[in-house]
């Protein structure tokens, strides 16, 4: 209970902002003729320590409406062959927005992929999507699961041709468009519109920089903070935790051989190298790497520490006399700082946000 | 009085008309500045001297090779008519998806061409790297990457259009390599280069074809260029290509010999000019 008060005072503006959020879907639902709240419509918001979003905003700005519709449609099994398999089975709230338990993801008729599914967060900030960066633009995202064969298996056509006829979603797409108009570039720019919305921005450390209630560290953790901003933020940089750059980070190469990057560039220099990753949330987004191949963050560490193997195109900052001085490939790390980094790296847990009810299924 | 009024009006603008059309009719060389029509293209799709049906095994590579297609797609854009004086008219920002299933796709229009005397046409295969980069809102007609159904002309996990698309089956195909005996080959790759990526393949092609007879664009003509489209060059062009051995591209680097081959798999068969 007390818990729960807490919650009520550090979340009063995102309460007033779901406040006013159920009232808008009241409104969709029953067709009623009260003039929506004068308040500036903006469910995307900037934390305060955040650099500028490099999505083009002034494009595709989210509105309660279009965020309402982009959240139907990510929970809606109709995107996918056999109206099974909605955007939120591989991307759960409760584990940021990713596949819990399984290494490599499992699609429709239960088949599998070869890689991990990513945590939806923050992704106004993110130059380029999956982990080879396939993909430029948030907006193109969503027909790759929805045409890949393991996962959703639907032509994007038919998406669009199964949304008009169903009565759900021309009322929705009037309220987030307009016009109740379904075509192409408006499903899309829905979607985008509600995953813009996933900003974690809420964790303790955020708060500790912000200087705001509940924004304490301890001793272990600011010391983890420390090991983590000499040993680490070379490439999970900034507040984000990443760079946008592509890195191999010297895994065995092992399994489906993955060629990260090299898959779409088809140049040398970029075989084995993968998006680096933000490390927000990333005590819920086990297991790790590109094919989940690590179940804890212990064996991550163990990694930089003891495992970092010199395959081509390992990064130079891992590379034997890289920037630690090392006397072999990898991080030099003492059990102290690895205890310490992990300690750190749990204050980027952001509570907030894997229980925002603005996110939960309608 | 109003009545009156606009049938007088009618009536001269009648023959006024009239007395247009026989004047042009008298000035047939003669160029007006002002005027402009359309230019249609056609895209007639061939295999070597056969029409191309899809689904008939009735074709034969310079390899011996017997096959059938079953799918025939590509992307024309940024078409130019050259003038004989040498101007150049472009036509930006049109972009046409020729498909061998849909025969409407294989006649495509060029709107408000200026009168004038056309010797040459450029077009690209494929759509462009600024295109290609756009914001979906842009991307509509037949650049909207969620209307191919079936025939799926994009690349989704490498954001990029497919340019050009072959499928069909070959006896000579292993059936080690594909049980069915099919192929599938898909040309892309704009070029790269965005959000500070690097320059990766570009297999865009651009043709110049020059026209036997002119076009010869006119307020009462509209030409109507006929290509032919042969097919079979797409494996025996410049590069020659097995279908034993290449029966599944679907990557920029493998696809760069069958954009070299594909340039040369047009060419302008005759040029309508009828008086309308
Ligand atoms: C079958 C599981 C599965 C389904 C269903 C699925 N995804 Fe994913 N998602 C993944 C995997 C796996 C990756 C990483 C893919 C890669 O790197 O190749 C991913 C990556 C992403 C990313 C990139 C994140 C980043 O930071 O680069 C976004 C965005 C995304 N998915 C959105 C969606 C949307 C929207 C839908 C529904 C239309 C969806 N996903 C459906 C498994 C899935
Ligand atoms: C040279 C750049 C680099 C350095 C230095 C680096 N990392 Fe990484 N990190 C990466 C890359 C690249 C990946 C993704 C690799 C893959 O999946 O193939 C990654 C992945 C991770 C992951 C898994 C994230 C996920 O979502 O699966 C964690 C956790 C992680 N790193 C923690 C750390 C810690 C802690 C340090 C410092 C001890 C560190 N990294 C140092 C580049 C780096």
């Amino acid at each position: 209970m007390a818990g729960l008060r807490y919650w009520f005072m550090k979340n009063w503006i995102d309460l007033r902002a779901t406040i006013r959020l159920t009232g808008l879907c009241l409104l969709v639902a029953g067709c009623q003729t009260t003039a929506p709240d004068a308040q500036p419509d903006e469910p995307f918001v900037k934390p305060a320590n955040f650099p500028e979003p490099v999505y083009a905003l002034d494009k595709n700005r989210p509105t309660t409406a279009g965020m309402l519709l982009g959240r139907a449609l990510f929970y809606d099994g109709i995107l996918s062959r056999d109206g099974t398999i909605s955007c939120a089975e591989c991307h759960n709230q409760t584990y940021a927005f990713t596949h819990h338990q399984h290494d490599v993801s499992h699609g429709i008729d239960n088949k599998v992929g070869t890689r991990n599914s990513m945590p939806l967060q923050n992704l106004a900030w993110e130059t380029n999507f999956f982990w080879d960066g396939g993909v430029h633009d948030l907006d193109l995202v969503p027909i790759a699961p929805i045409e890949n064969p393991v996962e959703m298996d639907e032509t994007s056509t038919n998406v669009i041709q199964k949304l008009r006829k169903s009565p759900k979603y021309p009322p929705l797409f009037k309220a987030a468009f307009g016009t109740d108009e379904i075509n192409g570039p408006r499903f899309l720019q829905a979607l985008s519109q509600f995953m813009l919305t996933l900003v974690s921005g809420n964790s303790r450390y955020d708060k500790w920089v912000r200087k705001e209630p509940g924004g304490t560290l301890t001793d272990e953790e600011q010391a983890g903070l420390t090991a983590f901003r000499a040993k680490c933020s070379g490439c999970h940089a900034g507040e984000l935790f990443t760079d946008n750059s592509f890195r191999n980070n010297g895994l065995f190469i092992q399994g489906s051989r993955d060629e990260g990057r090299a898959h779409v560039t088809e140049l040398a220099q970029d075989r084995y190298k993968f998006k680096v990753p933000s490390l927000r949330n990333i005590e819920k987004t086990l297991p790790y790497m590109h094919d989940g191949r690590f179940y804890s963050l212990d064996a991550v560490l163990t990694h930089y520490a003891d495992n970092v193997q010199p395959t081509d195109n390992l990064d130079p900052i891992l590379q034997t006399g890289g920037s630690f001085g090392q006397s072999r490939p990898g991080i030099p790390l003492t059990s102290d700082e690895k205890r310490q980094i992990i300690a750190f790296l749990k204050t980027l847990t952001d509570d907030q946000f894997l229980r925002d009810p603005r996110f939960v299924e309608p | 009085m109003r009545l009156a009024y606009s049938y007088s009006c009618l009536v001269s603008t009648l023959v006024a008309s009239l007395l247009f059309i026989s004047c042009s009719k008298e000035t047939d060389d003669a160029i007006d500045p002002n005027a402009t029509n359309s230019v249609a293209i056609e895209f007639e799709n061939r295999v070597g001297d056969q029409k191309l049906v899809l689904g008939t095994p009735a074709y034969k590579n310079a390899a011996g090779e017997p096959f059938a297609l079953t799918k025939l797609n590509y992307f024309i854009s940024n078409i130019a008519l050259r003038k004989e004086d040498g101007t150049v008219q472009q036509f930006p920002n049109q972009y046409f998806l020729i498909r061998q299933t849909d025969s409407q796709s294989q006649l495509i229009t060029l709107k408000d061409v200026p009168s004038g005397n056309y010797s040459d046409i450029t077009f690209t295969i494929g759509v462009d790297s600024v295109k290609s980069l756009s914001p979906v809102a842009e991307r509509v007609g037949v650049l909207d990457i969620t209307s191919y159904g079936d025939d799926g002309m994009y690349w989704n996990w490498n954001s990029g259009y497919i340019f050009f698309k072959i499928e069909g089956t070959s006896t000579a195909i292993p059936t080690t390599a594909n049980a069915n005996q099919q192929f599938g080959i898909h040309v892309g790759g704009y070029g790269g280069g965005w959000n500070g990526s690097p320059k990766t393949v570009n297999n865009l092609r651009t043709v110049t074809l020059s026209m036997p007879t002119k076009a010869t664009v006119r307020s009462n003509i509209a030409p109507t260029v006929h290509l032919l489209v042969d097919a079979l060059k797409v494996f025996d062009g410049p590069n020659k290509i097995s279908l034993a051995k290449t029966n599944s591209v679907h990557m920029p680097a493998a696809a760069t010999p069958v954009a070299d081959n594909y340039k040369t798999m047009f060419q302008v068969d005759h040029v309508h000019n009828d008086k309308q």
